[in-house]
């Protein structure tokens, strides 16, 4: 009888990684969570989050290497794979050498890879 | 229409040129919102390729760089902002992304504007007009980093403040770099503190790092104080 219950499938609970670097990235108090985030109280409802980790992930799918649509060409600025990036090598040389996509290693891609600044 | 982004050019850059056109210009705002841009004329909403990682909201890149000299108006307007682009998922971000230079590897007094599709990266956008910025200074040679992890932040919904959120702002100047990120409602203390909390973090800045806020009203009075000074001095 019961079991005829429709059935419900498994998904995993949403998280979200928080990286804590030091004692003062804690909240004040317990019922806060790292990063301010509770997800019931999360305003606005729910939302589409993602971390660093995955984002940079996601940049190595090729779908996201091939160049934009319509990409203006604003010298030094883009660099839309035209017959000019080509042939003006001079000139957009360099702005293409600053495009080569660093596949994120797979370790290195998440927080870890956070440089230390000191201002 | 001319030089409807002009009150952009200064912003915080603590390095103020005298080589602006005149002050009159942040006036002519109002009557001008539908401009004739050609990138606006055209646009489309975009959406999600199938199979991509949709976001939250829909954002659209920008560039501005000040040129040098005094330049006619209509003339100083095509080339201080451009758009680049708008994008609906993760995948589309990094194609923008990778063919732009990193902040860092431009040259000269220049800004990139990651704005939600539909707010201009400017004032006095309706979004924009009661609101205000986070502010960031940094040492020469950190700022594609932070740009990166700022805006992957505001791709990524990590500063849960519901709405308020309007886009960020980096500005390459000679001495130092700037990145800010701009909310809505700049009265509202809770997610000023937010968004705040959630920079440091993102950001990995050290805790002694200084963040200023500033209102997007006291930056108009400032960009029209300091012009109107240089107007009446005759300028350079």
């Amino acid at each position: 009888m019961s079991e005829s219950n429709h059935k419900t499938s498994a998904k995993s609970i949403p998280t979200r990684r928080v990286v804590i670097n030091s004692v003062d990235l804690m909240p004040h108090d317990y019922c806060s969570t790292p990063g301010g985030t509770l997800f019931s109280t999360t305003p606005g409802g729910t939302r589409i989050i993602y971390d660093r980790k995955f984002l940079l992930e996601c940049r190595s799918s090729p779908v996201a290497k091939t160049p934009p649509r319509g990409l203006p060409d604003i010298p030094g600025v883009t660099s839309p794979p035209t017959k000019d990036a080509i042939k003006d090598k001079a000139h957009n040389g360099e702005a293409l050498n600053n495009n080569v996509i660093k596949t994120p290693d797979s370790k290195a891609a998440g927080d870890e890879a956070q440089f230390e600044m000191d201002i | 229409m001319n030089n409807k982004f002009d009150a952009l050019k200064d912003d915080d850059s603590g390095d103020h040129d005298q080589d602006q056109s005149s002050p009159k210009n942040c006036e002519k705002e109002k009557n001008e919102d539908e401009d004739k841009e050609p990138n606006t004329a055209k646009k489309k909403m975009v959406v999600p390729g199938v199979g991509e990682h949709p976001l939250q909201y829909n954002y659209t890149f920008w560039y501005s760089r000040r040129t040098p000299g005094r330049p006619a108006s209509t003339h100083s307007y095509e080339q201080n902002i451009k758009q680049i682009g708008s994008f609906a998922s993760v995948e589309q971000f990094w194609r923008f992304y990778s063919h732009m230079v990193r902040p860092g590897d431009l040259t000269g007094h220049s800004d990139f504007h990651l704005f939600k599709e539909g707010i201009k990266p400017m004032w006095e956008d309706d979004a924009n007009k009661m609101g205000g910025k986070w502010i960031i200074r940094l040492r020469k040679g950190l700022v594609s980093r932070c740009w990166e992890n700022l805006i992957l932040a505001m791709l990524g919904e990590q500063f849960m403040v519901g709405e308020e959120i309007c886009g960020a702002v980096v500005s390459v100047r000679f001495q130092e770099d700037i990145v800010s990120i701009w909310n809505k409602t700049a009265s509202d203390q809770a997610t000023t503190a937010r968004v705040r909390d959630t920079l440091r973090r993102v950001l990995n800045l050290p805790p002694n790092t200084i963040m200023e806020y500033k209102t997007h009203t006291d930056s108009i009075k400032a960009w029209v104080d300091f012009h109107g000074l240089v107007t009446a001095s005759g300028g350079r």
